[in-house]
């Protein structure tokens, strides 16, 4: 599939938070009420459309124990975005976020755009960090913020376009260097910009072809 | 004996998967005799145990697994206590983190199981890996371990599970659970080394793709486990492992990896493309070839051989923890003695004019287009050596013994 550009993301947070569950919604549009946990790091990818140009998001979805921090480190290098999730029933998982900012800041290039989701919006019953903690947060530290759920799907299409469209617009101001692959931004085989029209479309991964 | 609900339940249906139907089961009646004898021997004849784990079809039944794993791991079961300590849950500091992933665990439970009987089996997940890290405050809990627990526990039920895992634990998994997975990232720079060994032109493309070695993480410190869907394929690994030094997942990770040779050429030379085919592991190979290929690979490039890639490539080494104790073990006398054997053999070859370096005893100057001459190669040494599984089993029981010095 031909691409105008090719966006690398990371989604980072707590284990348990719904990392997978979101990229999993995200590529697939479903949800899977028990998900697998995740060691090391998995990767899915999906086409989206903005300002009528196909580009790929290849996403890096981490595993969010501590003693594999190490290795998941490596992948931040070369991202122009980061989902940084914490679990909105979890108040733990909010007060890691310096943590997981500090982390992302120090070993990914500085253009990077961070999107902070609080994610299982669902579950307000069992809320334990309020939307305005997670605004607050984001205004603090200069992200984008959004409240999301895997499971209804609600805001996770907007969580993974509007990053894209963040990142969009830094290329149009020049702000990220499109030619350095390190910025996790690669301008695709053929430069054609086509007319699509749903923002959306395909899911799941593309097989490659010849190697070497 | 205070057998278990969970004690069994899958014995009926883990018959040889190897074996031809027709003498199949004249094979599986002479297999499941010799290990009754093995068993039954004064004293146990372990090196016959072993040899029976590694050959195909494994221990056959879980019913043998009970006996014969604690065998293996050198475990007395006459010394385990008929009651389990208590488990206090109230001040773990792993508990909660066991429970959110043992609760995301239904996987690795039969499917049609009632969900009264996996509550209860994983209440006893949970028991065992907080016992387990309560006796040894040196070992640290990681998301995959629960993998490896829950298989135990299908097998031999929570009390025999407790004893062999807490075995398991302090020698097998013991670098996997360190605080941080530095020791884990050293054991996966086993791997492209022997990838590269066996086939140069797979290894170049895995590496002008700088996949790096975390696809196999998961396999690694799981056993498998996680990724295997059927549960019978994973119990034939652990018999496998069991019987094996250490390091055999990292050979086996290699061998599935050659083993999907076309997939890899064929593949976009892409980090993100090569990364996802090699994580998704495919569901049907064929275990059997694949075990007694991966025991052919340790014996031609036991660790000590490739140790020495290893380090240079690995700049900042870590505690060397286990890795001395591997390092030791792996000096074995038996392996090195089929190499030498077969260096002798490559010489022989190379005189008649076949790409052999006889400085690294392995098959290593290419052109183009001798992939095939060196995959014949490695299937002629699996016809060739029948006595290759007989080296990984007395390997393993040359370690076995030292690592018991090094950690009681
Ligand atoms: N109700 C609800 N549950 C969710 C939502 N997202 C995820 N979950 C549940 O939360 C659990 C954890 O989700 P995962 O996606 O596996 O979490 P993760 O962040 O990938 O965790 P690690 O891989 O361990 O780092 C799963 O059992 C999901 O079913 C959500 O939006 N709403
Ligand atoms: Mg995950």
């Amino acid at each position: 599939m031909a691409y105008a550009y090719l966006f690398k993301y990371i989604i980072i947070g707590d284990t348990g938070v719904g990392k997978s569950c979101l990229l999993l919604q995200f590529t697939d549009k479903r949800f899977q009420p028990v998900h697998d946990l995740t060691i090391g790091v998995e990767f899915g990818a999906r086409m989206i459309t903005i300002d009528g140009k196909q580009i790929k998001l290849q996403i890096w979805d981490t595993a969010g124990q501590e003693s594999f921090r190490s290795i998941t480190r490596s992948y931040y290098r070369g991202a122009a975005g980061a989902l940084l999730v914490y679990d909105i029933t979890r108040r733990d998982t909010f007060n890691h976020l310096t943590t997981w900012l500090e982390d992302a800041r120090q070993h990914s290039n500085s253009n990077m755009v961070i999107m902070l989701i609080g994610n299982k919006s669902d579950l307000e019953s069992r809320r334990e960090v309020k939307k305005e903690e997670g605004e607050a947060f984001a205004r603090e530290h200069g992200l984008i913020f959004m409240e999301t759920s895997a499971k209804t799907a609600s805001n996770v299409e907007e969580a993974f376009i509007n990053t894209a469209k963040e990142i969009y617009e830094k290329i149009q101001e020049g702000v990220f260097d499109i030619n350095n692959e390190a910025n996790g931004i690669k301008i695709g085989p053929q430069h054609a910009a086509t007319n699509s029209t749903l923002a959306g479309g395909q899911g799941g991964q593309q097989a490659g072809g010849g190697c070497c | 004996m205070n057998l278990k609900k969970s004690r069994n339940i899958r014995s009926s249906s883990s018959c040889l998967d190897g074996i031809g139907r027709q003498d199949g089961e004249s094979k599986r009646k002479r297999k499941m005799a010799e290990i009754t004898q093995a068993l039954n021997a004064t004293p146990v004849n372990v090196a016959t145990l072993r040899r029976m784990a590694i050959s195909e079809g494994g221990l056959i039944t879980d019913e043998i697994r009970c006996k014969v794993w604690p065998r293996l791991l050198n475990v007395p079961v006459e010394n385990i206590p008929e009651k389990l300590d208590e488990v206090n849950r109230e001040n773990d500091k792993d508990y909660n983190q066991v429970l959110l992933d043992v609760q995301r665990s239904l996987r690795r439970f039969p499917p049609g199981m009632p969900d009264e009987q996996r509550m209860g089996l994983q209440e006893e997940l949970i028991d065992i890996i907080l016992r387990v890290l309560q006796n040894n405050p040196q070992l640290h809990y990681y998301q995959g371990y629960h993998d490896i627990v829950v298989t135990f526990l299908l097998v031999l039920g929570e009390r025999l599970a407790t004893a062999l895992v807490e075995k398991l634990s302090t020698h097998h998994l013991r670098d996997f659970m360190d605080p941080t997975m530095d020791n884990t990232k050293h054991i996966l720079n086993y791997l492209m080394p022997i990838i590269e060994r066996v086939n140069p032109e797979v290894y170049e493309c895995m590496q002008q793709a700088e996949v790096g070695t975390i696809f196999a993480l998961s396999w690694l410190i799981t056993w498998f486990g996680h990724v295997l869907s059927d549960f019978r394929h994973v119990v034939r690994l652990y018999d496998f492992f069991l019987a094996c030094h250490p390091l055999m997942p990292i050979y086996f990770a290699a061998v599935i990896v050659l083993y999907r040779e076309e997939e890899v050429l064929e593949c976009e030379c892409d980090m993100a493309m090569m990364h996802h085919l090699l994580s998704q592991i495919p569901q049907d190979l064929p275990y059997e070839t694949l075990i007694s290929r991966a025991g052919d690979l340790f014996v031609q490039f036991p660790p000590s051989e490739l140790a020495k890639g290893v380090t240079q490539e690995c700049t900042q080494q870590t505690a060397a923890s286990t890795f001395t104790d591997f390092g030791l073990a792996s000096a074995q006398q038996r392996p090195d003695t089929v190499l030498r054997h077969r260096r002798r053999e490559q010489q022989q070859q190379q005189k008649n004019g076949n790409a052999v370096d006889p400085q690294r005893g392995t098959v290593a100057v290419f052109r183009p287009g001798a992939r095939r001459l060196v995959r014949l190669a490695v299937m002629g040494i699996t016809v060739a050596l029948g006595a290759a599984a007989l080296a990984v089993v007395n390997s393993a029981l040359e370690w076995a013994p030292k690592l018991d010095l090094q950690f009681l």
